[in-house]
């Protein structure tokens, strides 16, 4: 039972979840069949399966809220602020009851006690609305069937009844059997059926599916008649049972009596009580001598343990982690081996590294895709703090979450909370204005915050956009000027005037509310999604609104890589950034003006790298360019020679690198020899043309010290 | 005897609590997590029994039970669903629709046993 437990817990989270965000869709759409339908369903299932745990508490309290949505989907209560307040409260309390099981403190069960009030008071409103209308009570209930598997001891002085069974011709079409009911007879105490066949119509009129059999039963039981009735419970409308007690002895023990009814009723006589009674007079007379009678025990054996059929399983995170590392380390070995198998050239060994190489590759895709977990997951607790929060701050906020079906790794998401959570309170205190604000600017009463995930390329986009006051540059100019930042005279783009405030320590909101500016900055979203390899961008139109855009890559660990070779040093550039592989002779690279090159029929950048990486040694005659892609710029990287598809296994630099502008990573590979990992993106954001241009004037606006000749982006790290 | 039996709940501690207690007693067990999802295994093979919830999402119990009796070769399969005493009428709109019984939540694993042997053997 305790691993059912466990999974119940689990499972109860999730299902707290969706009910708030159910709670949530309905506070929009308060009269949504389908929403109440849900909130009533998820409440039921909390309650059965709490109730079957034995977590009594939350049985109790998810049983009072399951009435009131009861009420609700009858129309007998109306979804108002106070119902959502309560249930979301309740909400609440439910996950204390789930993490701290059944233990309470006082404080929580003075609120446990404050709720349950809460929620009967609104049942009672709903109750009395609902008049006499008949509720189903206790009383009416069917009695439920259970205990019928004990054995029954069969005593002399136990009462004999008799049954007669009439099945209804139609009883086989809810997929009755009726034999079974005679049969569960037999476990209630001794027992003797007879089977009447009279109704039987001749072979060729047979309607196999119908049924024209009926049985007489004799039993002596100390069960009482509603005890025998209960086997019947399933079948009350297509069976007719006459349950009659003939006798307070058991007459099954006197063999008298069960010779005559066997010669009666292999006679096909109808049976009338007149005859049996005379049966029964005649034996007792008698009082022949008694026979002891058991009932065989049937040994229900339990037979072996097999395997079950589950569509779902669920997996802790630690495992997943597990599984992924223990992949990396496969890809890493199973470089090595294809390496050895080429050295040894055996065509065999080759053949069977070359299948391991395949079979790892699968291996990883698959392994990664179960990694995967959809944004989803991280949304509903923003859609709580929209909501708290633009209560307590008196505002109205529409949250919009689209595309929340798109997958990231779910290391990627469990680092993505914090910053989005940031960003939200951003958007909600300083971004969104009051309603009235709103109206005076001829906007919409209600402000609306979009959150948007979208594929493109290998990399996941994640927007949040507001309809606020955006984002005051001139504010910024002359704070960034006050903390000297930039000298008075700079001259900043829009764009990188913007980027400001993701320097540490930027904080624009002239007074600190509860609920964001605590001295913490957009800095530390910046920081946080690179610690994820991603990037961060922001839009602002004063008046009209605030974009922020989160980029971040598919996954973390594993890159499908093309392994070139500069000299004696391997580097691995992402696939999914390379566009294209040329040759050019090295006099066509030193002569290129302006460090151009024609690629295809257009001119691309190009980005020596053996400048780069200061190797000036063996420089072959023809070099192999590389063109990457990044955001439709195209770059060209000269390299010695290209090796080939790698994949490489990303293992981070450490700090003393952090200040690479151009490596993301290094990787081992099958000698032990390391690589490191260019990332194209950066190398285009460093060399492209026209982004330096842009750096270099803004080192000349940051100031003349030239230990600050660095990025943005460094300088946010 | 060993009988296949399909398990339909939405809920997977239940569908597991209902599954292990059936796998134990020597069946075999496939589940569904609703009834659009417990169709697919009525596609000609031997089904024994059916255990059904009947609030589900995609497809309630109820339509499911419709479903399979519209079926020919599942016209008369037992399905049993399953149910807590404040649900009378529900109770009497699954026995229209052709179930055979019910089990009351919550139940411990012999009242499940009970219930199926009414039905099933």
């Amino acid at each position: 039972m305790e691993q059912f437990k466990k999974k119940f817990l689990e499972e109860a989270n999730d299902l707290i979840n969706s009910l708030e965000d159910s709670l949530l869709i309905l506070e929009e759409k308060p009269s949504e069949k389908m929403i109440i339908e849900e909130v009533f369903r998820v409440m039921h299932s909390l309650k059965g399966g709490s109730s079957m745990f034995g977590f009594d508490k939350m049985d109790a309290f998810t049983h009072e809220l399951e009435t009131v949505y009861d009420l609700i989907r009858n129309d007998s209560l109306q979804v108002s602020r106070e119902v959502l307040d309560a249930t979301l409260a309740a909400v609440d309390h439910l996950k204390v009851l789930l993490e701290n099981g059944e233990e309470l403190s006082p404080a929580e069960q003075k609120n446990h006690q404050l709720l349950l009030s809460r929620i009967h008071h609104i049942i009672s409103k709903g109750e009395s609305e609902q008049n006499d209308a008949g509720k189903p009570n206790k009383a009416s209930e069917l009695p439920d069937n259970t205990d019928s598997v004990g054995i029954t001891r069969v005593y002399e002085q136990v009462p004999t009844y008799y049954i007669t069974v009439r099945p209804h011709p139609e009883i086989f079409r809810n997929g009755t059997n009726p034999i079974l009911l005679v049969d569960e007879l037999h476990t209630l105490g001794h027992c003797k059926a007879y089977l009447k066949k009279s109704a039987l119509p001749k072979f060729d009129d047979l309607d196999p599916e119908l049924c024209h059999l009926a049985w007489e039963v004799f039993l002596a039981t100390d069960k009482t008649i509603d005890d025998i009735k209960d086997v019947f419970i399933f079948v009350e409308d297509v069976c007719t049972v006459i349950i009659q007690k003939i006798a307070d002895v058991n007459m099954l023990s006197k063999s008298l009596f069960v010779s005559a009814i066997d010669t009666f009723m292999q006679s096909e006589q109808a049976t009338d009580m007149k005859n049996l009674e005379e049966f029964i007079a005649k034996t007792l007379n008698s009082d022949s001598s008694k026979e002891d009678d058991t009932i065989a025990i049937r040994a229900d054996e339990a037979g072996p343990i097999k395997r079950l059929t589950i569509s779902n399983i669920r997996v802790s995170s630690d495992k997943l982690d597990d599984l992924m590392n223990l992949v990396s380390e496969l890809v890493t070995t199973q470089a090595s081996l294809s390496l050895f198998a080429e050295n040894q050239n055996n065509p065999e060994l080759m053949s069977i590294a070359e299948n391991i190489e395949k079979i790892s590759r699968q291996l990883r895709d698959n392994t990664f895709e179960i990694c995967l977990i959809p944004i989803e997951t991280i949304i509903i607790r923003f859609k709580r703090l929209v909501r708290d929060l633009s209560n307590e701050l008196n505002k109205e906020i529409q949250f919009v979450a689209e595309g929340t079906e798109t997958e990231l790794d779910k290391s990627i998401i469990d680092g993505l909370s914090e910053p989005l959570m940031h960003i939200f309170r951003n958007a909600i205190d300083h971004g969104i204005e009051s309603a009235d604000d709103r109206l005076a600017r001829g906007k919409p009463r209600q402000g609306k915050i979009v959150l948007k995930s979208y594929y493109s390329g290998t990399n996941v986009y994640i927007q949040i956009k507001d309809d606020g006051k955006g984002i005051d540059v001139e504010k910024i100019r002359q704070k960034a000027i006050a903390r000297g930042f930039i000298s008075a005279d700079a001259n900043l783009s829009y764009k990188e005037l913007l980027n400001l405030v993701f320097l540490p320590g930027f904080s624009t909101a002239a007074k600190i509310t509860e609920v964001s500016g605590r001295g913490v900055g957009l800095d530390v979203v910046v920081k946080k999604i690179s610690d994820i390899r991603g990037d961060v961008e922001i839009e602002s139109q004063l008046g009209v609104g605030t974009t922020i855009t989160i980029k971040l890559p598919l996954t973390l660990s594993i890159i499908d890589g093309l392994l070139v070779k500069i000299d004696k040093t391997h580097f691995v550039l992402p696939l999914a950034s390379v566009d294209k592989c040329f040759e050019l002779p090295l006099e066509k690279i030193r002569n290129a003006f302006n460090n151009k090159v024609v690629l295809d029929g257009k001119q691309v950048p190009l980005v020596n790298l053996r400048n780069e990486f200061d190797i000036h040694e063996n420089t072959p005659k023809v070099q192999q360019i590389i063109q990457v892609n990044h955001d439709e710029v195209k770059v060209g990287l000269s390299v010695d020679i290209v090796l080939g598809e790698y994949q490489a296994v990303l293992k981070p630099l450490g700090r003393m690198f952090k200040d690479l502008e151009i490596v993301s990573g290094a990787t081992i590979l099958g000698d032990g020899t390391i690589a490191l990992v260019l990332d194209p993106a950066r190398i285009i954001n460093t060399f492209d043309r026209e982004t330096l241009n842009r750096r270099e004037k803004l080192y000349r606006d940051l100031g003349s010290n030239k230990q600050q000749l660095v990025t943005l982006k460094e300088l946010i790290q | 005897m060993e009988k296949t039996i399909v398990i339909v709940d939405d809920s997977e501690s239940i569908r597991e609590v209902v599954g292990f207690t059936l796998v134990n007693a020597g069946h075999k067990v496939l589940s569904a997590v609703d009834g659009q999802d417990a169709l697919r295994y009525f596609n000609g093979e031997k089904i024994d029994l059916v255990v059904t919830d009947l609030h589900m999402p995609v497809m309630d119990g109820i339509s499911l039970i419709k479903e399979i009796r519209s079926k020919d070769d599942y016209k008369f399969v037992p399905i049993l669903f399953l149910t807590t005493e404040s649900q009378q009428a529900r109770k009497m709109e699954a026995k229209d629709a052709g179930a055979t019984g019910w089990i009351v939540k919550p139940f411990v694993p012999e009242k499940l046993l009970a219930a199926i042997s009414k039905v099933v053997r």
